[in-house]
């Protein structure tokens, strides 16, 4: 599979203390990675150094081949804050608002197609007209991933988007997010310190311990048994 | 009980009002006062009536909204390019806060002497007093709204590709709308005050003169009641915008988005 990201030698340090130290990493095209690891680990600020959203001390970053140096809409982001919903516009215009400035110019008809295939798909298309505060935990970060993807990103950056939901609502948007998955083929780095939530969906597991990459896993069985969970804990214990 | 429920609703205001003015009527008929110096409401409301009839104290009226309006229009302008460098620049947003804490507390009436000696005594003094009034409460709402929005818009901005400007436009502004909303009231309110201030000083010099002249030049002819009609005017108009004008667009904006 031909890469889309290629991370090496990638350092990022904060006030003087390394987050991440000499990362290398490559992410092929399709592919769903998660990144897991313990709070604090550097897994966010990997997210964001792929998104462009801070810049590396040491290393570089690739997608398609060229230097990512800024953010950019290729690369987009979905946050764990509920509040990442713009609060002015309903559910339905927070899809069309970034697609209203793409750079392709699409036509009025268009957009609003595009918004309701991918309000169809995040299981919405009921709530178009729902402002953000009328909307439940789950039902906010269905539209952002629905507004992610309506810009159909070459890559998708997840940063625990799911870790504020109860159990069950957590569930549907995991299975909600590999039937997108399927859909849509869209390479996605998931970001989490859920282990059976890394096992349930990823195609391979990056497991961070104290900036450095521990063990990449291999992970197409999508086994969620207790086994799989320990091994992943011993290899993240101290 | 009833009674009490009675106060605890949006209308209450009007509730008190009612019984402000009843008390004033009363005083005027039974107290030993002056009707010169507390006229009963039928002689304010007649007065009212007859400056209405004629069309006086609606074109006075309209002239000082006029020029509120106008001095609003510039002072949210100014106050926004002022902002929207601050957020560019953190020298000028250094600048900006120093401007603020030098000019905020100033009245704009105490810049009178030198506004006369600057600009003259027309409308263009008066709105020159307008702006420095609305500006600086702007400046500091709006700095105030866009240093108080979420990291997560400001992300969000930059994954749009969006520049400074259309981050500010599209996303700070309406982000920070109840910070603006609340700085228009207060630039509102102290704009109005400007204005008639001024206008009692400086009379018709620049055009008709407005509410403030009206005011004043009642007073100079003793009509205690026209003065008393001229203040009625200037209440009913500040209870309207804060209701209706306000009240609407916070209704429209930051109450349905639930970030009021």
């Amino acid at each position: 599979m031909k890469p889309i990201i290629e991370i090496c030698g990638l350092g990022k340090s904060y006030e003087g203390r390394p987050v991440l130290a000499d990362i290398d990493l490559e992410i092929g095209s399709g592919e769903l990675i998660c990144v897991i690891g313990a709070s604090g680990c550097g897994k966010s600020t990997l997210l964001n150094l792929i998104g462009g959203f801070v810049k590396a001390d040491q290393g570089e970053i690739r997608l398609n081949g060229r230097l990512v140096e800024k953010p950019s809409r290729q690369c987009i982001m979905v946050f764990q804050e509920f509040d990442q919903l713009f609060a002015w516009q309903t559910v339905r215009h927070n899809i069309e608002f970034a697609l209203k400035k793409a750079p392709e110019r699409l036509s009025h008809p268009e957009i609003r197609s595009r918004a309701d295939h991918y309000l169809a798909m995040v299981k919405l298309s009921d709530f178009g007209d729902y402002y953000p505060n009328q909307l439940s935990g789950g039902m906010k970060q269905r539209t952002a991933l629905a507004r992610a993807l309506a810009l159909s990103p070459q890559v998708l950056l997840m940063d625990e988007p799911f870790g504020s939901l109860d159990a069950q609502t957590k569930r549907e948007l995991q299975e909600t997010l590999l039937e997108i998955r399927q859909e849509t083929q869209a390479t996605t780095v998931f970001v989490t310190h859920d282990i059976r939530e890394a096992l349930y969906l990823a195609d391979r597991i990056v497991v961070l311990k104290a900036g450095a990459v521990a063990a990449v896993l291999k992970n197409q069985t999508r086994n969620t048994a207790e086994t799989r969970v320990a091994e992943i804990t011993a290899l993240l214990s101290p | 009980m009833k009674i009490k429920a009675l106060f605890l609703k949006p209308y209450s205001k009007y509730i008190w009002i009612a019984l402000m003015l009843l008390a004033w009527e009363l005083t005027a008929k039974l107290a030993p006062v002056s009707p010169l110096a507390f006229p009963s409401l039928e002689l304010i409301l007649t007065a009212l009536i007859d400056s209405i009839i004629n069309g006086d104290i609606l074109m006075q009226m309209l002239f000082s909204l006029g020029l509120i309006l106008i001095g609003l229009g510039i002072g949210v302008a100014l106050a926004f390019l002022m902002s929207f460098l601050s957020v560019v620049s953190p020298v000028f947003a250094s600048f900006t806060d120093t401007c603020v804490s030098i000019f905020h507390p100033l009245p704009g009436i105490a810049l009178l002497p030198l506004i006369i000696l600057w600009i003259g005594t027309g409308s263009m003094a008066i709105l020159f007093i307008i702006v420095h009034s609305v500006l600086w409460p702007m400046i500091l709402n709006m700095t105030a709204g866009f240093k108080a929005i979420p990291e997560v818009y400001k992300k969000i901005g930059k994954n749009y590709e969006f520049n400074t400007l259309q981050s500010i436009i599209r996303i700070f502004v309406p982000a920070s709308l109840s910070f603006l909303i609340a700085g228009l009231k207060i630039s509102w309110a102290r704009g109005w005050r400007a204005t008639i201030s001024a206008e009692m000083i400086f009379g018709a010099s620049g055009g008709i003169g407005g509410i403030g002249w009206y005011i004043f030049n009642k007073r100079v002819f003793m009509d205690t009641a026209g003065v008393y009609a001229g203040i009625l005017m200037i209440i009913a108009m500040g209870i309207f915008v804060e209701d209706v004008v306000f009240g609407q667009l916070e209704k429209n904006t930051i109450k349905k988005w639930g970030v009021a």
